[in-house]
């Protein structure tokens, strides 16, 4: 079973590794023994230097790397620390500073894999450590050195919606000299934000800040306009996107297309989806809502407040005394409180912008009309921005009567009594929990935001949805604006909740992100793609069958002893490197670059064949029935 | 160096400058990124963990940290501090003071050699006061650059160093440095700091060592941190009892910061998450006004925490007096009762102190500072925007936020100095903005 010494004679250079053992400053050595992990795969052919440091990320523990490199001649290393998610590339670039191919490099996770999964377990994790480290080491007996993958791309962007994310977005990257594609579905230009009388802290129209990033839009040779038009496929990799667009078919009238949009095929290099959001419906007979027609949303509020004339607030043709305001509504919901959702899931997270919205147009109403009495149903209030603490300064000092609900006791909304059509029941948790009775002529949801349906354009782009139904970033801190796609951008509130300043922030970080990736003619792939070797493939054809990729698999012709032969061949762009081919060559003709099967077998035998301290396993490798 | 020229020069080496610095620099742009501590990395470096995901604060610094520092296009100072920039003729001077760290950085290989020579310790500024440092250190473990730094105030002279220093870096006569260099554009990543522990004098945190900045059991909890474990200041007792008290310096006109802070609900809370990790018997109480977890996954986070067992009570703290046995006892209003006051005692109390600003616009940029003291954004749409020509700004130099929204308000700056700059390349006039802006945050 314990073939590992054998296969390292088969390496043409000798290997000469260096093994790396992070402590992660605690996070991996208080369960781990990384003491005890480095001294023994020392044990292990090929390892010539094994180390631990408190943290490899940091500057001292790359250097070290790099310096052994130089020093001990090391032509491979392996880093055992965190997710390779988080420094691979740290290290890979650290190799490369020391004069070695990056691909020369290994990365083990022993934190999230190890010290974290079995904290109840120090000895376990050790020896699992040791055996991963192992592993490693012998697949790095048969790593070569690979180079990226360089392909031309096209210096030009999709932006999918023309909401205030995406106008920002198309503006600023096409100052750049970035050729955009502005593509939305709606005939007109500017999203929710156009729909909104007065925004805070400007108190700007929202037609006002729209109608400014449109007229840029539009000025701009490098912006190309498409309303009224849909996206219908998605194809290619970051620099050479191939997309398809259409028009849209207006809602209700289906086969009727909106506005001459025509079917039209475009080549981008990047993709930002600015798709925006939707409001969150209340149910019927939720906080009375399509019960009582004194029960409306804070959109159509904001219009009526900024509809009102001079003497005061009218709703069906009633004047408006007593104003309420239910925070949360669609937000911040309680499994077995609140009914779920569609997917069977409730809105637990908080939408952000509601509670300043509400205060803000609390205090304007006060303002136009000081005798209105205004009465504001919350949980917490939210105002954490800029200047939006100074609308609850002003709301209190205007008057504004405060309630304060728990939200597994959320307030009821029933008929109401002495000429009021409705009123609000609540236990008061600023009053002991009292229960307590506002009567109102009206009653205005501070409704949340919620994805939008986008399930065509989701499975067009293959994106991640959290359990919130947003688009998914990749990581929240290192890579706040990217997707799992390369080359997929998330602008604005397709990603979360947000303000209009959060959303133009993240829509110009995004094409921030856009312009380094499309900085240069060309871009760069990682190059763990299947390569075909000519001189093996038998031109059986078994593995298209296998390849889900369109184009990433393609047959070609050659000359083989004075005949015309057909082989397979890779798309490097298209290949994704998933390896479906590879198990049904029947002459190993197709491998992985980065993955051979070779490295798979070396690794098991590198689990297997792993030095162990003899004293914590001995359990363990008799139930193995292995000797050593 | 001096009258040296970049495309950008990015002033202070936080999570956000490191960010502006390297969106600007994968565009090609040359950056000067400039900060005046004796490494980059700013608050979040020094964090323990981070919310609401809860990853190790410092390897998710680190890796953007070392991309910056060795990206071809940028150069980074530390121990460099600007004290003012201009902007007049479509050029930007920022004007630099180089302070004396006493060692040459061009020698100093990191050996740390003069560190364990020296004789002299003080409370380490890293650790929050809370361990100590040589007089002469390299500031932390995982600092960049990996350089020695030589501390004046605690330094007696001794020459401990000078011997041990294997490649002759340590100069006892170095000097300041005042130097200028220009720039097409200038990003302010200055940050923010919390304002004084005391400055509640009902809190009396002058008069207890027990009653702790947010920033020190940041360090208690890091897993690489000062003791090891967390353990109280004064008498190095395992606490059982945590108040943690929230907008302890915002939300407060008496105090001048009415506005709120932003991200000490949310950094509470996972303080609480992981002292119940750390100390899983103590009991941990957060006395707050507003919880305001709205960021994307911060309600679910909140939630997490108080099915934990963490006590959220809406209260107001009236005063905290030292009682015996080091512990304290809190007057708390309970709004939940109507306002009854009650007393309660713990062993260790945590104030959420207000974040201010450290970079004062009026002087340094010759620019009047918004209503709350941070740079005004004058444009509704270009939002990371001074109001001065060539000048943007981001992360908490714009108000507090926490690192996410940082992160992302910085890629937005690198974006508007990148368009400002190609637009001007182009022979446009990208100063010549709407006129009459209005300011909301002004008036
Ligand atoms: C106790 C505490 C815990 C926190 N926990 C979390 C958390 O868990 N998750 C989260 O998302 N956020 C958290 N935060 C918030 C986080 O610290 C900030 O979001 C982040 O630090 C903002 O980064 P910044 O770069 O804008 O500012 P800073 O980190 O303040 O960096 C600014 C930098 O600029 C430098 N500088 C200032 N002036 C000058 C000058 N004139 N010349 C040169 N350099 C200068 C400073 O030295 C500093 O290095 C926490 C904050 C606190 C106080
Ligand atoms: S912002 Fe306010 S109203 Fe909106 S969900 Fe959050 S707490 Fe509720
Ligand atoms: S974030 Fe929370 S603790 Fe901080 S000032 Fe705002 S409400 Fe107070």
């Amino acid at each position: 079973m314990i073939r590992g010494s054998a296969q390292v004679e088969s390496v043409a250079s000798e290997p000469r590794i260096g093994v790396y053992v992070c402590r992660c400053g605690g996070n991996i050595s208080d369960v781990i023994d990384t003491e005890k992990v480095a001294e023994t795969i020392k044990l292990v052919p090929g390892v010539r230097v094994s180390k631990v440091h408190s943290f490899m990320c940091s500057e001292p523990g790359q250097a070290m790397i790099a310096e052994d490199i130089k020093k001990e001649q090391l032509n491979r290393v392996v880093v055992a620390s965190c997710s390779p998610f988080l420094h691979e590339l740290t290290f890979r670039v650290a190799v490369r500073r020391g004069g070695l191919n990056p691909y020369l490099y290994e990365h083990v996770n022993i934190r999230e894999q190890g010290s974290w999964a079995h904290h109840g377990d120090p000895e376990g994790a050790t020896v699992k450590a040791i055996r991963l480290v192992a592993a490693a080491v012998h697949r790095l007996y048969h790593a070569e050195p690979l180079e990226q993958i360089r392909l031309p791309s096209h210096r030009r962007a999709l932006v999918i919606g023309g909401g205030i994310a995406g106008l920002k977005a198309a503006v600023d990257l096409a100052a750049k000299g970035v050729g955009v594609v502005l593509v939305e579905r709606e005939p007109e230009l500017g999203g929710r934000v156009l729909g909104l009388a007065r925004l805070f802290p400007t108190d700007d129209s929202g037609r006002a800040q729209i109608d400014r990033l449109v007229r840029e839009v539009c000025n701009n040779p490098n912006i190309e306009v498409l309303t009224g038009t849909v996206i219908k496929g998605v194809s290619g990799f970051l620099g050479n996107y191939d997309i398809a667009v259409g028009p849209a078919l207006a809602a209700g009238a289906a086969g009727v297309d909106v506005g001459g949009a025509k079917d039209k095929k475009l080549s981008v290099g990047a993709i930002i989806v600015a798709t925006g959001h939707d409001y969150y419906r209340p149910s019927l007979g939720e906080y009375g809502f399509k019960r009582y027609t004194q029960v409306v949303t804070m959109p159509e509020f904001i219009d009526l407040l900024a509809g009102a004339s001079g003497d005061g607030i009218q709703w069906n043709g009633q004047r408006i005394h007593r104003i309420g305001f239910m925070h949360c509504v669609g937000s911040r919901q309680i499994e077995g409180i609140h009914p779920p959702q569609g997917d069977g899931k409730v809105n637990d997270y908080c939408s952000r912008v509601c509670c300043t919205t509400v205060l803000h147009q609390a205090v304007h109403a006060k303002r136009r009309f000081p005798n209105l009495a205004v009465f504001d149903f919350h949980q917490d209030i939210r105002t954490y921005g800029r200047l939006h603490e100074d609308y609850y300064r002003r709301a209190s000092e205007a008057g504004v009567i405060f309630f304060r609900f728990h939200g597994d006791d959320p307030p009821l909304v029933e008929e109401g009594v002495d000429g009021f059509p409705i009123q609000v029941r609540l236990k008061d948790w600023l009053t002991w929990g009292e229960e307590v009775v506002v009567p109102l002529d009206l009653l205005v949801l501070a409704v949340g935001m919620v994805a939008r349906d986008n399930r065509e354009l989701v499975n067009l782009l293959k994106l991640p949805t959290g359990a919130d139904r947003f688009f998914q970033e990749v990581h929240p801190k290192l890579r706040p604006v990217e997707t799992s796609v390369n080359g997929i951008l998330l602008a604005g509130s397709a990603q979360a909740p947000m303000t209009i300043e959060e959303t133009l922030a993240s829509a110009s970080a995004a094409a921030s992100k856009a312009a380094c990736l499309l900085a240069h003619d060309s871009v760069e792939l990682e190059p763990f793609k299947a390569r075909v070797d000519a001189d093996k493939c038998i031109g059986c054809g078994l593995c298209f069958p296998e390849c889900a990729y369109e184009g990433a698999l393609v047959r070609t012709s050659v000359e083989r002893e004075g005949k015309t032969v057909t082989l397979a061949k890779v798309n490097p762009g298209l290949c994704v490197g998933c390896g479906a081919c590879v198990p049904v060559c029947p002459t190993r003709a197709i491998d992985l670059q980065g993955w051979t099967l070779n490295q798979f077998e070396a690794m098991v035998d590198g689990l297997l064949s792993a030095p162990l301290p003899s004293k914590e396993v001995t359990s363990e490798s008799s139930s193995h029935g292995q000797t050593h | 160096m001096q009258g040296a020229n970049f495309d950008v020069v990015v002033v202070g080496g936080g999570i956000s400058g490191i960010q502006a610095a390297l969106d600007l620099a994968d565009q090609d742009h040359k950056v000067l990124l400039v900060e005046r501590a004796a490494s980059i990395g700013g608050k979040m470096i020094s964090l323990s963990k981070t919310f609401p995901t809860l990853d190790c604060s410092s390897c998710i610094t680190t890796p953007k940290m070392s991309a910056a520092f060795h990206h071809r296009n940028i150069q980074v100072w530390t121990s460099t501090e600007v004290e003012r920039v201009e902007s007049r003729d479509g050029v930007r001077k920022v004007h630099l003071r180089k302070h004396p760290t006493y060692v040459d950085n061009s020698l100093c290989i990191g050996c740390r050699l003069c560190e364990y020579a020296c004789p002299v310790e003080y409370p380490d500024p890293f650790e929050e006061g809370l361990g100590a440092q040589r007089a002469i250190a390299v500031p932390f473990t995982n600092a960049l650059p990996q350089k020695a730094v030589l501390n004046p105030r605690y330094c007696i002279a001794c020459g401990a160093c000078i011997k041990a220093c294997p490649t002759d870096a340590v100069r006892f006569d170095q000097e300041e440095e005042r130097l200028t260099v220009e720039a097409g554009a200038v990003v302010l990543t200055t940050g923010f700091v919390l304002n004084a522990l005391e400055l509640k004098r009902e809190y009396n945190a002058a008069r207890s060592a027990n009653i702790i900045s947010p920033l020190q059991l940041e360090r208690l909890l890091a897993p690489h941190g000062p003791y090891g474990r967390v353990l109280r200041p004064s008498d190095g007792k395992v606490p059982g009892n945590v108040a943690f008290v929230l907008c302890a310096g915002s939300r407060d006109q008496s105090i001048g910061v009415p506005y709120c802070s932003r991200f000490c609900c949310m950094y509470s809370i996972k303080q609480a998450m992981l002292l119940s990790g750390a100390l899983p018997t103590a009991e941990l109480t957060i006395y707050y006004m507003d919880i305001r977890a709205f960021g994307k996954g911060h309600e679910q986070f909140y939630q997490n925490a108080k099915a934990m067992g963490i006590q959220f009570v809406k209260a107001k703290v009236a005063s905290i007096e030292p009682v015996t046995g080091d512990d304290l006892s809190l007057r708390v209003e309970l709004e939940e009762e109507g306002g009854r006051v009650a007393e309660r005692r713990h062993d260790l109390v945590v104030l959420a102190q207000g974040a201010i600003p450290v970079f004062e616009p009026s002087k340094a940029l010759n620019t009047p500072a918004a209503e709350d003291g941070f740079l005004r954004q004058p444009d509704p749409v270009r939002i990371t925007w001074t109001g001065v020509e060539g000048v943007f700004a981001a992360g908490c130099a714009l108000g507090p936020k926490d690192i996410v929204d940082s992160i992302v308000e910085a890629g937005a700056a690198a974006m508007e100095a990148s368009r400002f700059l190609a637009l001007r390349a182009a022979g446009g006039s990208p100063g010549k903005e709407p006129d009459q802006l209005t300011n909301p945050i002004e008036t």
